[in-house]
């Protein structure tokens, strides 16, 4: 609870400061909100040419679409402070996280909380309320749980993708774009059934990369879909399990990397 | 028992390597090589020692406090700081040490000074009541009443630093690690942040080392001091007995009122002149200021005279450029150790 205050005083010192440039907020917000539009119109436009895609209808995919970019966008303004790393490393200033009393962690998550990402959440609300009205599914209380973790764990996928991508920085300083292949290729992928791409490809996103696993799994449960993988029942209840493994890998690899940290001259 | 100690501290980093991780992962048994920023650093610090600890740019004075303060894990070597492992216990040594890195602020940069503080409070968890007792007191000495509500980066440089160094203290730290308070800073800033770092030291007992390239620093304010050259310790002593062994020259500058042909003074060396201006120097051991100056103005008119004490810099020049004396019979690596 300590921990969490912290973080929130930290946060909203960091907004604070941000605010003391309003222009260029106003503006960033507003271009994150038009650009995932295009997007959403694309998925519509395609859909009246054909009419399915790999046995799912337009308002399925809609709904994919909505899940994976929600998640997406709660784990961009989450992991801002994260996808920071590079530049604490680079400018010196992850010298002065280490001589405070509290976890690097929570700090670098606190130093940042893009709050302009806003435009894509609301996009992905778009998406998953149009979902509603086209496919109408019948939800139960199960259903709603199911999408809730799916939800959560994707969200979490997507923040240790960030997180490992940061850690990495430890060694090569660069920000590395390893990460936003994975992020934005993985939201991709997820964004789509995950029985229309290559076995391989299926096999990373659901074993290494799990957002396949978070997304398509609970999706198919909620829309009550066949498995057309034809995988254990189990799969679309996998979702929570799997994504705390996942960060658990990715904690690890951010604590070795933190143990491996070289500072920058003096 | 020592508050600060340092064992045989080797940090060898890994340059020569750039480009994407898969190269980097790679190359790495073989790939770049290890570069030695300090090796094999050895001392202590008792509680309430201010210490100096100098050395020329990349000498390894960054490396070395920032294994004590936990930020770096050394390659080899052993370091206890206030009971703790730095690298090992460094959440927990947080608490109990101040840092203060010149050439960077810990401040927020856009949010008023006082707003600094305030987090600064939640990160350290100070108790409300101490807090605003040391804030005050802080403001007091430190004069930072008139510039607490404006942003950081409004600040003057003098400003900031005073700023940083509230930052710093304001959770009472017994140990206080300073890289280079004093750089960029005007006389009168210099001299206010020498004052304070006394008064701390003498009034509170903290426990200082401090890194700097301003030999007036440490004339001012340290009576030891390291000296620190490619990563290995030179010199672990008094600053006095130092500059006594290099400096038992000293220097009176002298005007004369008249000028005169070849002014002529025992026990002096005349070492440059210009016009009616002398330099002239002379040993401790074998003549006094005052009788130097009693000599002087029995044969000559004279207008004005300074007297020049030993120059520290240029003394730690001296040591980088020809070594200590008896350095070469010392076992590598092991400081001399004045008396």
């Amino acid at each position: 609870m300590d921990k969490l205050r912290l973080y929130r005083l930290l946060l909203a010192a960091r907004l604070r400061s941000q605010l003391q440039y309003r222009v260029s907020f106003a503006l960033e917000a507003t271009s994150s909100f038009t650009t995932p539009f295009v997007e959403l119109i694309a998925i519509l436009i395609l859909f009246r040419t054909f009419p399915n895609l790999g046995g799912w209808t337009a308002g399925e995919v809609v709904f994919l679409y909505g899940l994976a970019t929600t998640s997406l966008a709660v784990a961009e303004m989450l992991s801002s402070g994260i996808d920071q790393t590079s530049d604490l490393i680079r400018e010196g200033n992850f010298d002065r996280i280490l001589i405070r009393p509290v976890n690097p962690l929570l700090q670098v998550l606190a130093t940042d909380f893009q709050l302009r990402k806003i435009g894509r959440l609301m996009q992905g609300g778009v998406a998953l309320t149009l979902a509603q009205l086209l496919i109408t599914p019948h939800w139960t209380l199960l259903k709603g749980l199911v999408f809730f973790s799916a939800l959560c764990s994707t969200v979490l996928v997507f923040c240790t993708i960030f997180l490992i991508g940061a850690a990495i920085c430890f060694w090569t300083i660069d920000r590395s774009e390893i990460q936003n292949v994975f992020v934005y290729g993985g939201t991709e992928i997820a964004s789509n059934p995950l029985n229309i791409y290559d076995q391989r490809l299926q096999a990373l996103f659901l074993y290494l990369i799990p957002i396949g696993l978070t997304v398509f799994y609970p999706a198919l449960y909620i829309l009550g879909k066949p498995d057309p993988l034809m995988l254990p029942p189990f799969m679309p209840f996998l979702a929570p399990v799997v994504a705390l493994l996942f960060l658990s890998l990715g904690l690890l690899i951010w604590e070795f990397g933190l143990r491996h940290y070289q500072g920058t001259g003096s | 028992m020592a508050l600060i100690e340092a064992r045989q501290l080797s940090k060898h980093f890994r340059v020569g390597q750039r480009g994407g991780l898969l190269r980097r992962l790679r190359d790495q048994p073989s790939g770049g090589r290890d570069v030695a920023a300090v090796t094999d650093i050895s001392f202590t610090v008792e509680p309430g020692e201010m210490v100096a600890y100098i050395g020329p740019n990349g000498a390894g004075k960054s490396t070395t406090i920032k294994m004590l303060t936990g930020i770096l894990v050394p390659s080899s070597g052993q370091a206890n700081v206030a009971g703790l492992v730095p690298w090992q216990q460094r959440t927990t040594l947080a608490s109990r040490i101040g840092v203060v890195f010149g050439q960077r602020t810990q401040l927020w940069w856009d949010l008023p000074l006082h707003e600094s503080f305030r987090l600064l409070q939640h990160i350290y968890r100070i108790p409300t009541d101490r807090y605003r007792e040391n804030l005050a007191q802080l403001t007091a000495v430190l004069d930072l009443a008139p510039f607490l509500d404006r942003p950081v980066r409004q600040l003057s440089l003098g400003q900031r630093m005073r700023g940083d160094l509230a930052a710093a203290i304001l959770h009472e730290p017994p140990i206080l690690y300073l890289d280079e308070p004093t750089i960029g800073l005007d006389v009168v800033a210099k001299e206010r942040i020498r004052t304070f770092l006394q008064e701390r030291n003498q009034q509170q007992g903290t426990t200082i080392l401090l890194t700097t390239h301003d030999m007036a620093d440490i004339s001012r304010l340290c009576e030891r001091m390291l000296i620190i050259d490619h990563g290995k310790l030179l010199y672990d002593g008094r600053v006095s007995a130092i500059s006594e062994y290099y400096g038992g020259q000293r220097r009176l500058i002298v005007d004369l009122a008249d000028d005169v042909a070849d002014p002529v003074v025992p026990g002096a060396h005349l070492e440059r002149r210009e016009g009616s201006r002398l330099w002239l120097s002379f040993r401790r051991d074998e003549t006094t200021a005052p009788a130097l100056i009693a000599t002087l103005t029995a044969r000559y008119p004279i207008r004005d005279l300074t007297l020049e004490e030993p120059d520290i810099e240029a003394v730690v020049r001296r040591i980088y450029e020809e070594g200590l004396p008896g350095d070469a019979t010392a076992p590598t690596g092991a400081p001399m150790v004045a008396p």
